[in-house]
């Protein structure tokens, strides 16, 4: 095998390839119909065939041509970041937005090792004050504010 | 003359006291997220667009537009005083507007740039005024079969204008598409690949994507490498240009407008494209090109003028043909979908107070941003100063909210969590996925388009070609992707595109 000259556009093409089998394989029950009538499968397969195809494509050309320096990631930015808004979907429903709201700050803070715990608790709370004066009070959303009581 | 008739009514409607706070609330906003780098207007109207649910659709365009143009000229402010461009479309600002500053002279160059950009302003109204009109008496001949190939067209040319791989581009829009199938299949009524879970039978929200991969991608890829700001101490006096800056600049400003008005309505275009144009052009025809670089005053105003003019105009294609330009207009189309407006021909006929109150609005903030620009500069470099560290955990919460209440749904917010990670994992992996969000916005009408045509047609492709108006936007296409494809013009498309990195 030769080696990789551009891992971007190799992971691009296989991250494609991949969405498009899956897609392949949820349209798949889904009925083509015929050119004069088309049925709701024929859309979604002909475009996982030809993504399939482009995914392809930008395999090879990551293969065979130079491009920018594969990136280091961030695995702890990732991850508090995208915790913070799993903490925001797991706790808005049940727990209210204060503790959402704070909840989401709080977890997000931890993404960056520098920020000091005062400054977070303080935005927190600035955060979900805010929320609940301009979402729920300003605009009369139907936001629970605390874990207890009733939405409306 | 009726086009200035109802431009007349258009005024009645935006200078309406609440129309004119949303017209405020916008341009400000916009000022502050294009003084801020690190947050663009993209993402700032994604997070916005929930909001916008709640207001009369007039307003929330007219407020949503603001925020376009008012990142125009923010971009320019940090542009000059800090070389920090506050977004995309002010990079080639910072190339001469910085040097002037250092030569003492940020006044004028930030005076130049508001002057230059109001002018263009104005002028880009005008245009929308005459042209939209008769694009969508044009438009409302469309057959099904040329609305495909426009759509087809659109997309097409959105790569060629964009920068990175043409291939990927090509795979991100493929990608746009897929993900628009997903729900309910307006012909039958079959589910498509919605796992069987009620909150994607209507299919993706499109504000988890747009927030998703334009919002909390840059997030985190923001935070990641430290995001050090350093606040250059510029005392801003002396505001008014003089007149030998007078002499230079009004010709370049005027060139720059022509070409961000044209470059603007091109699909693909925008702000950003209008900007490196005009510069790359006043460097050009200058008798003296060796001033660029070092603090020359064309320089601020040709790309200043060309990425208002090119902000306004690009709501031409969206409003009289119902294609966005590029994923701002998407944006743009996804607000006023949410209201139940379909972007396309008929919104001139149908909602005259929509189109004619955005035009009539673009007017009056054009003039607002001057007011708030000029006297209020020293306030606009003072947040410079709020630390992103905590900045971004407000943004987050912003995102979350918004979407939630859209639809009080909890499953939107696990989205905007996937697609926040498909964002940063783009952006890593030097993925633009602004033709994904385009894409996916026009998938269903495409779809729609295609299946109409097919059976007027009975299953014959050849009516894409054999029908005059589809086979000439066919042609064009091809024509788009050849010429991405030739090594002379790629060449040349790279070197335009290095200048910005």
């Amino acid at each position: 095998m030769p080696p990789i000259k551009n891992l971007n556009d190799v992971m691009v093409g296989l991250v494609l390839i991949a969405i498009s089998v899956f897609a392949l394989v949820l349209a798949w029950p889904l009925k083509p119909g015929t050119l004069d009538a088309m049925g709701p499968g024929f859309f979604p397969r002909s475009l996982a065939v030809i993504e399939i195809g482009f995914g392809l494509a930008i395999i090879a050309q990551g293969m065979l041509k130079e491009g920018s320096p594969f990136e280091r990631w961030f695995p702890r930015q990732i991850f508090f970041v995208l915790a913070s808004i799993g903490f925001f979907a797991a706790t808005i429903d049940r727990l209210g937005s204060v503790v959402a709201v704070m909840g989401t700050v709080l977890v997000s803070c931890l993404a960056r090792r520098e920020t000091r715990p005062i400054e977070a608790v303080l935005v927190a709370a600035g955060m979900a004050a805010f929320v609940v004066l301009v979402f729920r009070v300003g605009l009369g959303l139907p936001l629970r504010i605390w874990p207890w009581g009733y939405v409306y | 003359m009726d086009s200035f008739v109802s431009l007349f009514h258009g005024f009645s409607i935006a200078l309406q006291p609440a129309n004119l706070l949303y017209c405020l609330i916008g341009t400000l906003v916009g000022t502050l997220i294009g003084v801020l780098p690190g947050i663009g207007p993209l993402s700032a109207i994604a997070i916005l667009l929930p909001i916008t649910f709640y207001l009369e659709p007039v307003s929330a365009l007219i407020m949503l537009a603001g925020i376009y143009y008012g990142a125009q000229y923010g971009g320019s402010t940090s542009a000059i005083l800090l070389n920090l461009p506050g977004e995309n479309s002010s990079v080639v600002t910072c190339l001469d507007g910085h040097q002037m500053a250092r030569k003492g002279r940020a006044g004028p160059a930030l005076a130049v740039a508001a002057l230059a950009s109001l002018f263009a302003g104005v002028f880009a109204t005008l245009v929308i005024t005459l042209f939209a009109p008769p694009i969508s008496q044009l438009a409302l001949m469309f057959g099904p079969a040329e609305y495909f190939s426009l759509m087809v067209l659109g997309l097409i040319a959105a790569i060629v204008l964009a920068h990175g791989s043409v291939l990927k581009a090509l795979g991100m829009i493929v990608l746009g598409l897929l993900l628009g199938c997903v729900g309910t299949d307006v012909d039958s009524g079959a589910l498509r690949m919605a796992f069987g879970i009620p909150g994607l039978f209507d299919g993706i929200g499109f504000i988890p994507l747009a927030m998703g991969l334009f919002g909390v991608g840059e997030i985190i890829r923001n935070i990641e490498n430290g995001h050090h700001q350093s606040v250059m101490q510029t005392k801003v006096r002396d505001l008014w240009p003089s007149r030998e800056d007078f002499r230079r600049s009004w010709p370049a400003a005027t060139r720059g407008t022509f070409i961000g008005c044209i470059l603007g309505i091109l699909p693909g275009g925008g702000a950003m494209l209008s900007s490196f144009a005009a510069y790359t052009f006043e460097k050009k025809v200058s008798k003296q090109p060796e001033r660029f670089g070092k603090g020359a005053v064309e320089g601020v105003a040709a790309p200043e003028a060309a990425n208002n003019a090119g902000a306004q105009t690009s709501f031409i294609p969206l409003l009289t043909l119902g294609i966005p330009s590029n994923a701002l207009m998407a944006l743009m189309a996804g607000a006023l979908l949410i209201h139940g407006i379909q972007p396309g021909p008929r919104v001139i006929t149908n909602n005259p107070e929509i189109f004619w109150g955005l035009i009539a609005s673009m007017f009056v903030g054009n003039l607002l941003l001057v007011v708030i620009n000029l006297p209020l500069i020293g306030l606009w470099t003072q947040l410079l100063r709020v630390p992103y560290h905590l900045f971004y955990p407000m943004i987050l919460v912003f995102c979350c909210i918004g979407v939630f209440t859209v639809n009080n749904s909890v499953l939107d917010v696990m989205l905007l969590m996937v697609f926040g990670f498909f964002g940063y994992m783009f952006i890593k992996w030097h993925c633009e996925p602004a033709p994904l969000l385009l894409a996916f916005v026009l998938g269903p009408l495409m779809e729609e388009n295609l299946r109409r045509a097919m059976q007027v047609s009975y299953g014959d492709p050849a009516i894409f070609v054999t029908r005059p108006i589809s086979a000439v936007l066919l042609a064009v296409a091809a024509g788009c992707l050849v010429l991405v494809l030739l090594p002379a013009f790629r060449r040349t498309r790279e070197v335009a595109f290095q200048e910005e990195s």
